[in-house]
C-alpha cells in the first residue's frame, strides 16, 4: 500500500508544483472555510468568556440586604446608591444579629457615598464605601499592590483606604505607585496601603475603599448603613440563608422596610443568557461552515470539471477509472489537508494576537468540527466530479469543454 | 496472408439528439484490420468516420455488434478490462495532440506506462530516450508541450502511443492542425514505423493526399463503409 501511495503522493505534489495557481486558490477555499469556523467560533468564545468574567466578579453566593422594597421597589433607587429614601436604616446591632445566623460566612456592612476624592496628581469624584474586612474575599477583589485593611483596622477606626484600579489611576501618577500616599476625601486624610486590580465593574473600579468604623465621623454621622452583604459558602444555602436573615431582621423591622436580594436570581437569569449565546454559537459556526463549505465546494468543482478533458486523455492511454478515483483521492486529500492546516496554524496565530486584548479561545470541538467538515467538503468535491469524468467514454471527456 | 488484429461485425452506433431524434452514426460496420496494414479511414465530416476510429480504439463501445481481438468480442470486458487491453493493444495520435501541459514532453511520453499492468520486457525510460532520441525531440525532454512547436508536439504524441508497444497505432487527422510541411514529415514518420518496424497503423483524414501516402483506403459515407 504505501510503495503504492508514495509515487501518487510524488504525483499529486508534481501536480501541485507546476499548477500553482489552482493548487494555491483550493487550499486558500479550504484554509478560509476552516478559518472562519474557527476564528468565529474563538471570538463567540471570547464574548463569552469576557461576559462571564464579569459575573464572576459579582460573586455568585452573595445576598444583599437593601432598606425600602430593594431593586425593585418604588423609589428604591439604583445601585448608585444616591435615591434610597425610607425604609430600615441597619446600624452595628443588625450586624451583630446576622451574625448568628447559621451558614454565613460573611457579613459586610456597606456605606455608600459619592464625593470629591483628591490624590497626589489628581482629584475626582468617585465612590467612597465603608465596609469591613471581609467585603474584599466576597468580591473576590484581588490586591495589585500594597495589602487589604484587616480586622484590628476596622476596631480601630484607622484612617487607610484601599483603592480601586481606575481611581488610583487617574488621581496618582501610576496606580501602583498610590500605596503609601494619601488621599483626602470629606475632610480626612487616609493613608492608602494597597490597590486592587480591575475588575471590569466601574464602581468598584472608581472607589476608595475605607473600614466602615472610619466613615463614623463627617462621612457619616448617623452611623447608619446603606445595606448588607451576606456571603454563603455555596449556592445551595443561599435560600435558607436568606430566610434566616429575614427573619432576624423583621424583630427589628416591617416587611416592606427591607428587602433582600440573591444574587444567585441574577445568575440563572446570565445562566440563561450563556445557554443563548452557546445556540448562538453553534448557529454561527454552522453558518461560517456552510458558506465555507459552499467556498470549498466551488472551487473544487470548478477545477475538476475543469480537467475533464485531462481525465479522458490518461483514460485514452490506459487509466482505469479506479486509477483516476485514486490520483484525485490523492490530490483532493493532500490539498485538504494542507488546506486545513494552514487555516488552523493561521487561526492559532490570530487568537493568539486578539488575546492580547479580548478573551478569545480555541475550542477543540470547533478545531475538529472545522477541519473534519472542510477537508469532507474538499475531498468530496474533488473526488465527485472526477468520478463523473471517469465515467464518461474517453472520447467524451476528451471532448468535453 | 496477414491474420486480422482486429475486426468489427455489424457495429451499430447512435445516440440521441435531444429527446426524441436518434441520430445513428454506424450503420453496421463490417471491417478487418490487418497485421502490419498501413490504412486511410476517409471520408467526409459528418459520415462517421471519426465515430469509427473510436470504436477501433476502444475508446467508445457501439450501441450493438462486435468488436473481436484474438478471437474474443471485447465489447463484453468490464470497463477495468477494457482499460487494460487498451493501454496494451492501441497507441493514439490526435489532431489535437491532446498531451498534457502540465508533464513535461518526457513525463508525456511514459504516461501509458503509469498506468501499465504487465511487466515491461524492456527499459521504459529507454525506449522513451530512443523514440525522442529517433524522433529528434530529446532536447526537448524537459520542456512543457505548450512550449514546443505543433510538430514536435505531434511527435511527442506518436512517441507517446508507441511508448506500450502496441499492436495498432490509430491516428485522428494527425496532420489536422499542422501546416504542408510540418504535415509532410509527421506521414513520412509514420510509413518509416509501418514499413520498417510492420507496426499497423490506421489514420483517419478527409484529405485525399494524405490518404493516397497510406497503403490501403476505407471510405467511409454516412455511416457505412463503401470501399476498402
Amino acid at each position: 500500500m504505501l510503495n503504492k501511495l508514495s509515487p501518487l503522493l510524488k504525483s499529486a505534489l508534481a501536480d501541485f508544483r507546476r499548477d500553482k495557481v489552482r493548487t494555491a486558490l483550493t487550499s486558500l477555499g479550504i484554509m478560509i472555510g476552516v478559518m472562519s469556523v474557527v476564528m468565529l467560533i474563538a471570538l463567540g468564545l471570547g464574548l463569552k468568556n469576557y461576559i462571564s468574567g464579569q459575573f464572576e466578579n459579582l460573586g455568585a453566593n452573595l445576598v444583599m440586604i437593601l432598606p425600602g422594597s430593594g431593586f425593585t421597589g418604588e423609589g428604591g433607587g439604583s445601585f448608585g446608591g444616591q435615591g434610597l429614601v425610607g425604609g430600615a436604616e441597619f446600624d452595628e446591632k443588625d450586624i451583630r444579629d446576622l451574625r448568628k445566623v447559621e451558614g454565613l460566612e460573611y457579613v459586610v456592612p456597606l456605606v455608600f457615598k459619592s464625593g470629591l476624592i483628591q490624590g497626589e496628581k489628581d482629584e475626582k469624584v468617585a465612590s467612597i464605601m465603608g465596609v469591613n474586612e471581609d467585603y474584599f474575599e466576597l468580591m473576590n477583589s484581588k490586591i495589585l499592590s500594597g495589602v487589604i485593611f484587616d480586622k484590628t483596622d476596622v476596631s480601630n477606626n484607622a484612617k487607610v483606604a484601599v483603592l480601586g484600579y481606575s481611581l488610583a489611576e487617574e488621581i496618582f501618577e501610576k496606580a501602583n505607585e498610590a500605596v503609601g500616599k494619601s488621599v483626602r476625601t470629606q475632610g480626612i486624610r487616609l493613608k492608602v496601603i494597597g490597590v486592587i486590580e480591575k475588575t471590569g465593574d466601574r464602581e468598584q473600579d472608581s472607589a476608595v475603599i475605607m473600614p466602615y468604623s472610619t466613615t463614623f465621623g463627617s462621612i457619616n454621622p448617623q452611623k447608619t448603613f446603606w445595606s448588607i452583604y451576606l456571603g454563603v459558602p455555596s449556592e445551595e444555602e443561599v435560600e435558607s440563608v436568606s430566610s434566616e436573615a429575614e427573619k432576624v431582621l423583621l424583630k427589628r423591622y416591617e416587611e416592606d422596610d427591607f428587602a433582600i436580594t440573591e444574587q444567585a436570581e441574577i445568575l440563572t437569569t446570565v445562566n440563561q443568557i450563556f445557554g443563548m449565546i452557546n445556540l448562538v454559537l453553534v448557529a454561527i459556526g454552522s453558518i461560517s461552515l456552510l458558506v465555507g463549505g459552499v467556498g470549498i465546494m466551488n472551487i473544487m468543482y470548478a477545477t475538476v470539471t475543469e480537467r475533464t478533458k485531462e481525465i479522458g486523455i490518461r483514460r485514452a492511454v490506459g487509466a482505469r477509472r479506479s486509477d483516476i478515483l485514486t490520483q484525485f483521492l490523492t490530490e483532493s486529500l493532500v490539498l485538504s489537508l494542507f488546506g486545513g492546516l494552514a487555516g488552523l496554524l493561521l487561526s492559532a496565530a490570530l487568537v493568539a494576537l486578539i488575546r492580547i486584548w479580548f478573551p478569545v479561545a480555541m475550542n477543540l470541538t470547533a478545531v475538529i468540527v472545522a477541519f473534519g467538515v472542510s477537508s469532507a467538503i474538499g475531498i468530496f468535491f474533488g473526488v465527485f466530479p472526477a468520478k463523473k469524468a471517469a465515467a464518461l467514454s474517453p472520447i467524451e471527456a476528451i471532448r468535453y469543454e | 496472408m496477414n491474420s486480422s488484429i482486429i475486426e468489427l461485425k455489424d457495429i451499430y452506433k447512435s445516440w440521441m439528439i435531444g429527446d426524441e431524434e436518434e441520430f445513428v452514426a454506424l450503420k453496421g460496420v463490417n471491417l478487418s484490420i490487418k497485421q502490419g496494414e498501413f490504412s486511410a479511414i476517409t471520408g467526409p465530416s459528418g459520415s462517421g468516420k471519426s465515430t469509427l476510429m473510436h470504436v477501433i480504439g476502444l475508446l467508445d463501445k457501439p450501441t450493438s455488434g462486435e468488436v473481436v481481438i484474438d478471437n474474443k468480442n471485447i465489447l463484453s470486458l468490464d470497463d477495468d478490462e477494457t482499460s487494460t487491453l487498451r493501454s496494451e493493444f492501441v497507441g493514439f495520435v490526435f489532431q489535437q495532440f491532446n498531451l498534457l501541459n502540465k508533464l513535461t514532453v518526457q513525463e508525456n511520453i511514459l504516461l501509458p506506462t503509469t498506468y501499465a499492468r504487465k511487466k515491461f520486457a524492456y527499459n521504459p525510460l529507454e525506449r522513451a530516450e530512443y523514440l525522442m532520441d529517433r524522433f529528434g525531440i530529446l532536447s526537448k525532454r524537459s520542456s512543457y508541450p505548450n512550449k514546443i512547436s505543433g510538430g514536435q508536439q505531434q511527435r511527442v504524441a506518436i512517441a507517446r502511443s508507441l511508448i506500450m508497444n502496441p499492436r495498432l497505432i490509430l491516428a485522428d487527422e494527425p496532420t489536422g492542425n499542422l501546416d504542408t510541411k510540418t504535415g509532410d514529415e509527421i506521414m513520412k514518420l509514420f510509413q518509416e514505423l509501418n514499413e520498417t518496424e510492420k507496426i499497423t497503423i490506421v489514420l483517419v483524414t478527409h484529405e485525399p493526399d494524405i490518404a493516397k501516402k497510406t497503403r490501403r483506403s476505407i471510405h467511409v459515407l454516412d455511416g457505412m463503409v463503401t470501399t476498402t
